[in-house]
């Protein structure tokens, strides 16, 4: 009984790590959505251009490739990367090229009657987007948001075969020290299992809290 | 006699093929209420968006207050305007839609103290009690902290005029501000309209399907069809004894939906 929990305890420290992962990695994966997103949509064909190449490369590359790369290629050229540091840099720049279309569809839903209205109102073009069009369109975003740092997460698991302890690299450990394969890979689903849930009723929570007032209903 | 405040001047505009303005000239004097009628497509509504500089024109001069809209003179010459010339010739102009285009997201008062506080920079204390006394006189103020779904259409479009009034336009435009209403809901539109004329020197232009208040309320009446102006001249002259036969066609059709005169 006792060296179960030892086990726990390390499948527990894998957790960590994990979660630690999956919010810097969403923190990364956040900031570069928005950059390419708005790039996108941008007036200048340059910052469009580069935000189409840095979308269509990291959604068409392999992660397992992209993260091998930040770990053992970068280091060629000088730039030495801890395993969590390639670890957030690969699953952020990943997930952010996906979410940088979430950005950009949700910015595109905002109607023309409310960038009209900046322009009546004499708003800049920026103060427009920070202040009407960006917090309408993150509500729309915020679903898929959702889905994307679940994504991340069930992502992280690749960082294990750059010797980053985290859960699954924990499972690994836990089956190689005990024989027993079943228990640490069942502990560990149910682990993924409830973050995915945590993420999903955070998201939920922040949409309807968001949402309030919007539809004259809630208040 | 001093001089106009928007002269407009032999513009024209196209949506692909469709030519919607076609050489048009108006000239509008400082405080004048001017209400432009005809039928739609007539291109009415797209010569309050230019102004307002919404939609761009393919030719022709817009001056407001003696200033270029649309171009800037630099050295002699004249140059498109940049968005810089643009922004200072907006703070001349406010402009109400049909659709009210309330920031759904914020609250009645965020919505009128946003541009002040943006665009002029004024600190928020100052913006609240500046939109607190404009949405006293639309009859709004104890919905000041209500967000815009909460209202009616008449109640969101009384708010949208005191939203473009916070910023002290020179020029309103009122693009068929009552047409999405019930019609129980436009005459609490049309008394702040009233008030405004009564209580404010701004000058106004108002596209409008209610004839019975353009007669009441404008100095002159512009029918406009196939963007033209067809006629103009006093609201009676206008309304009672119109002269081309597209007027009288368009006020017989309006009458015969049931519209006052």
């Amino acid at each position: 009984m006792t060296q179960w929990s030892g086990y726990l305890g390390l499948i527990l420290q894998g957790a960590l790590v994990t979660i630690e992962l999956t919010l810097m990695g969403s923190a990364l994966a956040l900031i570069m959505a928005l950059l390419a997103g708005m790039g996108r949509l941008s007036r200048f064909f340059v910052l469009r251009a580069l935000a189409t190449a840095y979308i269509e490369f990291f959604r068409g590359t392999s992660i397992f490739v992209q993260l091998f790369f930040a770990y053992f290629v970068l280091p060629l050229i000088g730039l030495e990367l801890t395993p969590l540091q390639a670890g957030v840099l690969a699953l952020g720049l990943n997930v952010g090229a996906y979410a940088a279309e979430v950005v950009r569809g949700a910015v595109q839903s905002i109607g023309r009657e409310q960038h009209e209205a900046c322009i009546a109102l004499n708003l800049g073009r920026w103060q427009g987007l920070r202040h009407v069009i960006l917090p309408q369109a993150f509500l729309v975003m915020l679903p898929t948001f959702g889905n994307n740092a679940i994504e991340l997460l069930k992502a992280t698991s690749v960082v294990s075969l750059i010797s980053l302890a985290d859960l699954t690299f924990q499972a690994q450990v836990v089956r190689a020290q005990t024989g027993n394969t079943m228990v640490p890979f069942a502990t560990i689903l149910v682990i993924y299992f409830i973050l995915a849930l945590l993420i999903s009723w955070g998201v939920r929570s922040l949409e309807r809290r968001m949402a309030r007032g919007l539809d004259g209903v809630r208040v | 006699m001093s001089a106009p405040i928007i002269k407009v001047d032999a513009i024209s505009k196209s949506f692909g093929a469709f030519k919607v303005l076609d050489g048009l000239s108006m000239q509008v004097m400082p405080r004048e209420k001017l209400a432009l009628i005809g039928p739609s497509g007539s291109g009415k509504t797209t010569i309050l968006r230019i102004l307002m500089t919404l939609e761009r024109i393919d030719g022709g001069h817009i001056q407001i207050e003696g200033e270029q809209l649309y171009h800037m003179e630099r050295n002699g010459q004249l140059l498109p305007a940049d968005e810089r010339h643009l922004a200072r010739m907006r703070q001349k102009i406010g402009m109400v839609f049909q659709l009210f285009n309330l920031f759904p997201h914020k609250s009645v008062i965020d919505n009128v103290t946003l541009a002040p506080m943006l665009t002029k920079g004024m600190p928020r204390p100052a913006a609240e009690k500046r939109a607190m006394e404009l949405l006293d006189m639309v009859g709004m103020a104890d919905k000041a902290k209500a967000m815009p779904a909460q209202l009616s259409g008449g109640q969101k479009q009384r708010v949208a005029i005191a939203r473009a009034l916070a910023l002290q336009p020179k020029i309103m435009l009122f693009d068929e501000v009552t047409s999405a209403l019930d019609p129980e809901l436009v005459e609490e539109v049309l008394n702040v309209l009233w008030r405004l004329c009564a209580e404010t020197d701004m000058t106004m232009l108002l596209v409008t399907h209610e004839m019975g208040f353009a007669h009441d309320f404008a100095d002159r009446v512009l029918f406009f069809d196939r963007g033209k102006i067809v006629e103009e001249g006093k609201p009676d002259e206008i309304f009672r004894h119109p002269k081309q036969e597209r007027t009288q066609g368009f006020l017989k059709k309006i009458i015969a939906a049931g519209h006052r005169v």
